[in-house]
């Protein structure tokens, strides 16, 4: 019998199991401070909250969600439908400077935004220079709308884009010679497939914006994220801070529910051998209005807001010589690029562990390690801060026996902790992405590769990697460009003076100075462009490969 | 593929490592501040500071909640020798916190107005800021203009525009009034200007002066300093903004115009006192007190300093007469009072 135990028990031990465990337990432990809070008395603040703003706030913030939602879905599956399906000029360009808005960070849009609507803004005296009585006013729930959905639509696009050119021409080509029209087409063979993949990017279209701070707070749009900073901050009670979140992560898990049932237990595994699909030339009107769409997107998204920095930038360029700048970007950098290699590996140890059987040990084991994603970046950070002291406290006797002038807070005052909460923060995106594509090639070669008794390792390296690597890489471009921008964790738990591009544009942001922030700014989104530049025009055997 | 990995793996670790020494302090005598400040001039001060008295200046910013919260949670470990930061109320939290501790100078005493003060010597005010009224001449006549009580009345329905409640300044002008008039007087401030906004609450505070200048507003309530700074900006449109707008400082006759001012404390585990008080009297000191409060066009603490032009321009003014303190002890209250009468 006990040895029966051990041996199921030894037959589930690997790499895979031993990572995901491990990083589980890394990632509740701090969470667990902040629950334990949940079940302290309600203060007065809030009961003041409960019948004075939670009515608000939910109802905000289910509008802005369903409404950011559905457009950066619409918006991203028809650009990723274009640029795939169709042939016209400036396809291959389009087809990878629609991506380019994921580098430019919301809250630096509302920034720009704003100030070019406001009445010295260069829209608003442009209008004036016509006579055109037109004021726009963007600090509105219809402008937060337009600016999360111009800068988080690429997650979908992305998504659609990977699995459209995955999908087999062989469904379609059946439809067709079964008679079925274009439309019928779309509707019935083509959108299905992509369901998945639309709403997964959906999915990360939503969660990254009821994690937003920055543009709700800057237009005082009241939703979850506002809420919580508010009785932080305004209120001074940190629990009631706790209690919103733990509102807000119930309104997460079920967004993330009501994204399983949807997907359902269908897996939209393709077993053919893909043939990829021709993509059709543009005729009429339709070579005209379709790629015109894309780039009205692209310049409302992207270049209008590059250029109106730029356009400060000449103001204050001399920023850019300052000797600390180089550090900025040197900082941001190498904290981008360790995270994200971290989330990478943790993510694709994790996929692995949820192949095979499913238990409920398993899905429970994946909640956790995605709850991050569902926090607010400014509950993280405390939570995590809380949670190295304590590491600290109880360490200290061993970095004392090491180095005896050792400080107390040795892990604490290190850039550990930031990368630590990162990963925490980010563990679902690199996840979601990586499962996306495990979803696609199915299980069978695995599995033929563990009747053949194949390591796991070893399947992993020189079976499953080659097959997800393209999975891989979109997963890396989105975690690298997610910490870049990153800001209430970098702020709150990055190193004495140790600053970043992020944190350099929020302080001058928050001082009302936007163009001093334009520098830091472009930077940070030339940093971005270049690494969505890198991943979609790598080299593939010396031939350069396209993004189809 | 292999080597991509092994590469990044290196360097993952190597980053890591090098990140756990980077906390490591060497053995120069040096002051930690956490701050909400971080104006190019103020480097320039530091640095004198350090020819001065060989004392590094380490600076961590960000924004005072988060600062104080880390504070908090740091306990006695903190590097932070100094807590500073643009509010009063907030300050008045720290303390509340336990987070500082009373330092006694005679230099600082001379050097800062009582009333800039803490009363225990747990903080000292560096720089003060009023909270005035900005108009457009041709739409506004000053002799229409009086108190911030005088905004509630029929008079400026539709007129009138500010920043949320969420924003320090207001909900620290609110609690002054809560000292001042009490619940039932702020109460009903609160709930006229309400009734008088022309927009709900949005934008920082030069978007209230563009908005004056629009025409949605006649009157917006606004820092003294992002007059200032506006009239400084890099934008010719914004400097037009400025120039064109008037500012009015309110209840002269009666209670006093809202100051607020920025300060810093000792905190309570500092490892450097003694170098975060010299430094707190190196900034209150006539030398420092010129450029520190200037970096920002804010009032100097220290009475001997002379003002900037553009603050001597605007003349003398009466600022309310209470302990900065009441900015704190009333803070709750006045969010409380801001929400029930539906100032978003």
């Amino acid at each position: 019998m006990c040895d029966y135990m051990f041996n199921k028990i030894k037959h589930h031990i690997n790499v895979f199991s031993v990572t995901s465990i491990l990083a589980a337990f890394f990632i509740v432990l701090p969470l667990f401070n902040i629950l334990l809070e949940l079940f302290t008395a309600p203060s007065s603040a809030w009961l003041h909250i409960r019948e004075h703003l939670l009515a608000g706030y939910v109802i905000n913030t289910i509008i802005l969600i369903v409404a950011v939602g559905v457009f950066s879905g619409i918006i991203g599956t028809f650009s990723a439908y274009v640029v795939t399906r169709f042939e016209f000029k400036g396809r291959k360009v389009l087809s990878w400077f629609l991506i380019l808005p994921l580098a430019m960070p919301s809250y630096i849009a509302a920034y720009v935004y704003a100030d070019m609507t406001s009445y010295t803004g260069t829209f608003s005296r442009f209008m004036r220079s016509l006579h055109i009585p037109l004021s726009i006013d963007i600090m509105s729930m219809p402008g937060v709308i337009f600016i999360f959905v111009l800068t988080l639509y690429p997650y979908v696009y992305l998504m659609v884009k990977g699995a459209l050119s995955k999908q087999s021409a062989s469904f379609i080509e059946n439809a067709r010679l079964l008679g079925a029209s274009k439309v019928r087409i779309l509707v019935t063979v083509v959108l299905p497939l992509l369901r998945p993949a639309m709403i997964a990017g959906m999915l990360l279209v939503v969660l990254e914006t009821l994690n937003d701070y920055g543009v709700v707070a800057y237009f005082n749009i009241r939703v979850f994220s506002f809420a919580i900073f508010d009785a932080w901050f305004r209120l001074g009670d940190i629990v009631s801070a706790i209690r919103l979140s733990a509102i807000l992560m119930i309104i997460v898990f079920a967004v993330v529910f009501i994204e399983r049932m949807i997907r359902g237990k269908r897996r939209y595994t393709i077993h053919i051998k893909t043939k990829p699909i021709e993509r059709v030339y543009l005729k009429g009107y339709k070579k005209i209005v379709l790629p015109a769409i894309l780039w009205v997107i692209m310049a409302f998204a992207f270049f209008v807001p590059v250029a109106q920095l730029l356009w400060y930038a000449t103001k204050t360029y001399p920023l850019l010589f300052d000797l600390n700048f180089i550090y900025l970007v040197i900082n941001s950098l190498s904290v981008a690029l360790t995270a994200t290699f971290l989330i990478v590996f943790i993510a694709l140890m994790l996929a692995n562990f949820n192949r095979g059987r499913q238990s409920s040990f398993k899905k429970s084991l994946l909640k956790i390690t995605n709850l991050g994603y569902a926090i607010p970046g400014a509950v993280i950070a405390v939570a995590v801060l809380v949670f190295f002291i304590d590491a600290d406290t109880t360490f200290y006797s061993i970095y004392h026996w090491f180095n005896e002038d050792s400080p107390r807070l040795l892990m604490t005052s290190s850039l550990l902790m930031l990368i630590f909460a990162y990963v925490l923060r980010f563990m679902a995106i690199g996840y979601n992405s990586i499962e996306a594509s495990y979803d696609k090639i199915g299980e069978k070669f695995t599995e033929a590769a563990y009747l053949l008794k194949t390591s796991k390792l070893k399947t992993l390296l020189s079976i499953d990697l080659p097959l997800i690597k393209s999975g891989l890489i979109s997963a890396a471009i989105i975690v690298f460009i997610d910490v870049i921008k990153e800001l209430p964790l970098t702020l709150i738990l990055r190193p004495t003076n140790y600053e970043t591009l992020a944190s350099q544009v929020y302080k001058f942001a928050r001082e009302e100075m936007l163009q001093e922030a334009a520098i830091p700014s472009l930077v940070m989104i030339s940093l971005s462009s270049l690494a969505i530049y890198i991943f979609t025009h790598r080299k593939k055997k010396g031939v350069v490969k396209h993004v189809r | 593929m292999r080597k991509l990995l092994l590469g990044l793996s290196l360097f993952t670790v190597i980053t890591t490592l090098s990140a756990c020494m980077l906390g490591v302090n060497d053995d120069e005598l040096s002051v930690t501040v956490y701050s909400e400040r971080h104006y190019d001039t103020d480097q320039a001060l530091y640095d004198a500071f350090y020819e001065e008295t060989n004392i590094k200046v380490n600076i961590v910013s960000a924004g005072a909640d988060e600062l104080i919260n880390r504070l908090d949670s740091e306990g006695e470990d903190t590097q932070a020798d100094l807590l500073m930061i643009a509010d009063a109320g907030r300050l008045y939290r720290a303390k509340d916190l336990e987070l500082l501790q009373t330092v006694e100078s005679d230099e600082l005493n001379a050097n800062i107005p009582q009333n800039y003060r803490d009363v225990d010597g747990m903080w000292y005010g560096l720089t003060k800021r009023a909270r005035i009224l900005v108009y457009h001449p041709e739409r506004v006549e000053v002799d229409e203009l009086s108190t911030y009580e005088a905004l509630t009345e029929e008079a400026f329905n539709n007129r009138v525009v500010t920043r949320t409640s969420g924003n320090i300044y207001n909900q620290s002008l609110m609690a002054s009034f809560v000292a001042i008039m009490g619940e039932e007087g702020a109460r009903d401030f609160a709930s006229g200007l309400v009734n008088n906004f022309a927009r709900t609450p949005q934008g920082n505070d030069r978007d209230q002066a563009k908005a004056v200048m629009e025409g949605i507003a006649d009157v917006a309530i606004m820092n003294t300093y992002y007059m200032g700074r506006m009239l400084n900006s890099t934008d010719p449109y914004e400097r037009e903004v400025a120039e064109t707008l008037r500012v009015f400082f309110p209840n002269q006759e009666t209670t006093g115009t809202h100051v607020n001012i920025s300060a810093a404390g000792v905190t309570r585990h500092a490892k450097n006192k003694d170098a975060a008080v010299q430094l707190l009297e190196f900034l209150s000191s006539e030398q420092a007190q010129e450029s520190f409060a200037n970096a920002n066009y804010e009032y100097p603490v220290n009475e001997a300093v002379a003002l900037n032009p553009l603050l001597e321009s605007w003349g003398d003014f009466k600022a309310q007469d209470i302990q900065l303190n009441a900015l704190g002890e009333y803070a709750y209250q006045a969010a409380i009072i801001m929400d029930e009468e539906g100032w978003e």
